[in-house]
């Protein structure tokens, strides 16, 4: 008897095994269902550290396409995109639009207000009345420009395609290549997966180039020596992660940094030297996907992020001084 | 003079072209600037070639030793011992390939597919065995396949199980076989290494899943005696044919059964056949009838089992990647909202038309319709023999081990009182 109950057991043991192939086998395999190199961005998205920033109502430029935000020297807030420029009020007020052939892919405004604008393959510069002062091409054929950075005298113009940084003066004049890589003066150049490398000057008119795919931000000196950087891979808030980051960034009257991410989107805001002070916008703040969050200082310590994916200039109030 | 120019040109050409061969690179190496320095191109090395013969060599002399220990020596401690060692080589250090269980699929794949060559020493792996069965019983079950040694390990317990369960459970193998030829033929999957139990085990790196097949079928083998080799290896089937005509299969008495009926119960497998004597002629008429009836209805169930594998053969062509792509793309509206499943973003983004593809599929449907009916009709052909085997029951005086089942494990022998060339009573 208890023979039989055993033969039993191992029997259905046996037949269940046998079932389950079959049923694999035919139902199709698990993979179809699933996607296996699903990287699982959707844990690492959540973060429990309260921003130290809130959201007020976002502004809405006229434009349909925008791609890049800075502020002026008269506290206006300029957004260009397909085809364009708006000049907004921090209110949200368009004050100004201008049209232009093209798509821009950055900007910035120069002291005197002229407009220096990244159109892919080249640099133009406009007045904010929607004059057009002149336009020039890097020598380096495939040429991504994706970020400009301007002084009174000096413009720097990154490019993704050729890895490098130029400076020019403001009649468009070549002045110096910056990172590019050089062993004998130990530069190791730029690594530049995807077309996010941006530029910015600090108030004390130091050149900051994001290496995106070391995750640094990189100090430069007028003949392109590597001064110093900061940052590091990490997918805590305290670094840089995903594929290539910080995407964007810009720099505080105090020189802190602000810093957007794509792939985990976040903005963050870190001291000078680089410590990590406070996070501006967590990942649940943008829709999933979003790239491109370029940035703006604003007044009263406002950080305004360009929203390409909602076609929005989102705006952020610090909650208390830091 | 000519042919000694043609036979210069082609040295020449020998000579160069391994040179050229290895110079073409189709993509630039991309240059790394985080200081990763590409590792030199690893080619095949010739000891994985020369491994692979190794592999032959030993497969043939632990097949003679297997053979020598069991007809020759009939020592089941030999075998024990080869066994062990074969489950150390072909199990843990080769880590389960080749198989010549396996090999199944690259023969019939070789055969159907014009594209695909099977390696020498991957046929040899599939062939010497049978002709090592068909010479001398199935030797290789008994101590080469890390499989059997595998499960005999924990075959604790064994339950004996009647003719009938035997017989219906056996009849999995087939289905299995068929299956699996079916898949390789039509270059859809090799099943038998998809299902493979133990390799994973072998190479430690089975997923749960297959870590916990393995496990229940050990667990099951703990009373059913090596569960894989008797119902589910499809090289057993192929064994199980050639060992029926086995030239010199191994006997449980070494001299003259005396009846002693102490081998009755002691193989694990229900590998023994029982002496057949009484004569019943009511019985005996009565089997006749079956039989004949059955002989009738076997090509109806050759044909049923025809008609069943055509109507199955949408079914069975799902299991093909191909096939199982185009259905997928025909029942998923494209969708902005919903993430692609990454097949098909994969095949949208090879530029091939989805008209290539459901041309493509319409080929190997039809490859499957009539794959399918063969393997229908196959199954029903068993199904038929194995009734007819099991209501026949041929005359037998001695306690014999069954030609096609039995494994020649030699276990039997030592409980055999028979002394070689004199009873010892
Ligand atoms: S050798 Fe004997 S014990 Fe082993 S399988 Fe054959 S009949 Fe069974």
């Amino acid at each position: 008897m208890k023979k039989k109950i055993i033969l039993v057991f191992a029997i259905i043991l046996f037949l269940a095994i046998v079932a389950w192939m079959f049923r694999d086998l035919f139902t199709g395999s698990p993979e179809l269902q699933k996607n296996p190199y699903d990287y699982g961005m959707k844990e690492l998205r959540q973060t429990d550290t309260v921003p130290a920033y809130k959201e007020v109502t976002p502004l809405k430029p006229a434009l349909t396409t925008i791609t890049s935000i800075a502020t002026g020297y008269d506290g206006k807030i300029y957004v260009a995109g397909k085809g364009g420029v708006d000049i907004l009020d921090i209110s949200g007020r368009i004050l100004k639009s201008f049209t232009f052939p093209g798509y821009a892919t950055c900007l910035t405004v120069m002291p005197d207000n002229t407009l220096v604008i990244g159109m892919g393959d080249h640099v133009e510069l406009w007045d904010p009345s929607g004059v057009q002062i002149s336009a020039w091409q890097p020598e380096d054929t495939t040429s991504v420009i994706t970020s400009v950075a301007a002084s009174q005298h000096k413009i720097f113009v990154a490019d993704a395609g050729n890895k490098i940084v130029y400076q020019y003066n403001e009649l468009g004049k070549l002045q110096a290549r910056i990172g590019e890589k050089d062993p004998s003066r130990k530069i190791p150049g730029f690594v530049i997966p995807s077309p996010y490398f941006d530029v910015g000057i600090s108030p004390a008119g130091e050149l900051w180039v994001a290496n995106t795919g070391r995750y640094k931000l990189e100090k430069y000196d007028n003949d392109g020596s590597l001064l110093t950087s900061w940052g590091e891979a990490s997918v805590t808030l305290e670094g840089f992660a995903g594929c290539c980051n910080p995407s964007h960034f810009t720099i505080l009257s105090d020189g802190s940094f602000v810093t957007s991410e794509k792939g985990i989107e976040r903005v963050k805001v870190y001291s000078p030297d680089g410590n990590f002070i406070a996070l501006v916008a967590r990942p649940e703040s943008f829709d999933e996907g979003t790239r491109g969050l370029d940035l703006a200082a604003g007044s009263n310590g406002r950080i305004l992020i360009l929203d390409p994916l909602r076609n929005q200039v989102r705006v952020f109030l610090p909650l208390k001084k830091h | 003079m000519r042919r000694k120019q043609v036979i210069l040109f082609f040295l020449i050409i020998g000579w160069l072209s391994p040179p050229a061969v290895m110079a073409i690179q189709r993509f630039p190496k991309p240059e790394f600037e985080s200081g990763y320095v590409v590792p030199d191109a690893q080619l095949p090395l010739p000891r994985a070639e020369l491994l692979a013969w190794l592999d032959v060599t030993v497969l043939l002399l632990t097949l003679s030793l297997a053979t020598y220990l069991v007809l020759k020596r009939r020592s089941r401690m030999g075998v024990f011992l080869l066994s062990l060692f074969s489950l150390a080589y072909f199990g843990f250090y080769r880590q389960g390939c080749v198989c010549s269980i396996g090999a199944i699929q690259n023969v019939t794949m070789a055969l159907f597919s014009g594209s695909y060559t099977v390696p020498l020493t991957v046929l040899f792996f599939f062939l010497i065995p049978l002709v090592f069965t068909l010479l001398f019983g199935r030797t290789f079950c008994a101590a080469v396949c890390p499989f059997g040694t595998f499960q005999d390990l924990v075959s604790f317990r064994p339950v004996r199980m009647g003719a009938w369960l035997n017989a219906f459970l056996g009849m999995i193998p087939y289905l299995y076989l068929g299956l699996a030829v079916l898949f390789a033929a039509t270059t859809t999957e090799f099943i038998i290494c998809r299902y493979d139990p133990f390799v994973g085990i072998f190479r430690l790196n089975a997923s749960f899943g297959m870590f916990l097949f393995a496990g229940l079928l050990l667990v099951s083998g703990v009373f059913i005696a090596r569960p894989y080799c008797r119902f589910l290896c499809p090289y057993g089937v192929l064994l199980n044919w050639m060992s029926q005509f086995s030239w010199k299969h191994m006997t449980i008495t070494p001299a003259e059964c005396i009846q002693c009926r102490l081998c009755e119960n002691v193989c694990p497998y229900d590998a023994i056949d029982f002496p057949q004597t009484k004569k019943n002629p009511a019985g005996q008429r009565k089997q006749v009838n079956q039989l004949i009836l059955l002989s009738l209805l076997l090509p109806l169930l050759v044909l049923g089992g025809v008609w069943t594998g055509g109507k199955m053969h949408l079914t069975l062509a799902g299991v093909n990647s191909r096939v199982r792509l185009a259905r997928m793309i025909q029942a998923t509206p494209v969708s902005k909202d919903q993430p692609e499943i990454p097949e098909i973003t994969a095949f949208r983004s090879s530029g091939v038309q989805q008209q290539q593809l459901m041309t493509e599929v319409a080929t190997i449907e039809d490859d499957f319709l009539t794959g399918s009916r063969i393997f229908g009709g196959f199954v029903g052909l068993v199904f038929g023999i194995t009734l007819i085997r099991l209501i026949r029951t041929p005359y037998r005086t001695d306690y014999l081990p069954n030609r096609g089942t039995c494994f020649s494990c030699a276990k039997c022998m030592d409980y055999c009182p028979v002394l070689k060339d004199k009873t010892n009573n």
